[in-house]
C-alpha cells in the first residue's frame, strides 16, 4: 500500500481529542464529583498518550527528512500541538487538581520546550548552511 | 588510516561517529525528558566544545563556536541518515 499520511494530517486527526478533553471537562457542573473526575481522568490519559505518540512520530519524521526547513516545520507544528494542549488545560487544571491534570500540563509544557529547542537548533543550522568551511576540517566522506 | 584513501579531516570520521551517536540519543530521543536523552545532550555539548577548543580554535580563527556547532549538528544528521540500519 502506497497511501501515506504526512505530519499535518496526523495533527489534524489528533487535535479533536484535545477539544474532546476540554468539552468533557467543562460539561460537569460539579468537577469535584467522582464521576466528573473519572470521566476527565480518562480524557487526560488519552491526550497524554496522544501527545507522547505524536512526539515520537515527529522524531521519526525529522530523522528521515533531509530538508532542514521541513524539519523546522515539523518541530514548529509539534510545538503548536503541545500549546493547544496547554491552552485547553489552563482553565481545567484548577477545577480538576486530582485527575492527572497538573501532570499532563507539566508534560505538555516540557514537550513544548523540547520542540522549541529542536526548532531553534534547526533554524541555526539553516542559517549556517551558506558558511564555507576550510577543506580538511571535516571528513570528506561520512 | 583513512578508508579507501579518502583524506580524513581535523575532525575525523570516528569523531563524527561518536558525536552522531550522542546526537541520536538526544535529538532523536523518543522521550525527550528521559535521563538518557539529557545525559547524551550534555555529553554532546561537552564533546563539541572540547573539539572546538583543542582542534579548531587554535588553527581556524575565522570559525566561531556557534558556526562550528551548527555544522557538526548537520553532519550528525547526515551521518545518521546514511549509516542507520
Amino acid at each position: 500500500m502506497k497511501t501515506c499520511l504526512n505530519f499535518d494530517d496526523l495533527l489534524q486527526i489528533n487535535r479533536p481529542q484535545i477539544d474532546e478533553m476540554q468539552r468533557v471537562g467543562e460539561s460537569f457542573p460539579d468537577p469535584n464529583s467522582p464521576s466528573a473526575c473519572e470521566a476527565f481522568t480518562q480524557q487526560v490519559r488519552l491526550v497524554e498518550g496522544l501527545l507522547r505518540q505524536t512526539y515520537r512520530v515527529a522524531v521519526a519524521l525529522t530523522k528521515k527528512t533531509e530538508d532542514l526547513r521541513e524539519i523546522a516545520e515539523i518541530w514548529s507544528h509539534m510545538s503548536d500541538f503541545c500549546n493547544s494542549t496547554l491552552q485547553a488545560l489552563v482553565s481545567l487544571k484548577h477545577p480538576y487538581p486530582y485527575c492527572g491534570t497538573p501532570q499532563l500540563y507539566d508534560l505538555a509544557l516540557d514537550y513544548k520546550l523540547a520542540c522549541d529547542k529542536r526548532h531553534r537548533g534547526v533554524l541555526e543550522e539553516i542559517t549556517c548552511q551558506s558558511t564555507e568551511f576550510p577543506k580538511g576540517l571535516f571528513p570528506e566522506k561520512i | 588510516m583513512p578508508e579507501h584513501g579518502v583524506p580524513e579531516g581535523v575532525i575525523s570520521r570516528e569523531d563524527l561517529a561518536k558525536l552522531a551517536a550522542l546526537f541520536d540519543r538526544s535529538e532523536y530521543a523518543l522521550d525527550p525528558l528521559s535521563l538518557s536523552a539529557k545525559e547524551a545532550e550534555s555529553q554532546f555539548e561537552d564533546e563539541v566544545l572540547m573539539l572546538f577548543r583543542e582542534r579548531v580554535e587554535p588553527h581556524y580563527s575565522s570559525i566561531s563556536f556557534t558556526v562550528f556547532r551548527c555544522k557538526v549538528r548537520s553532519l550528525c544528521r547526515a551521518y545518521l541518515r546514511q549509516n542507520s540500519p
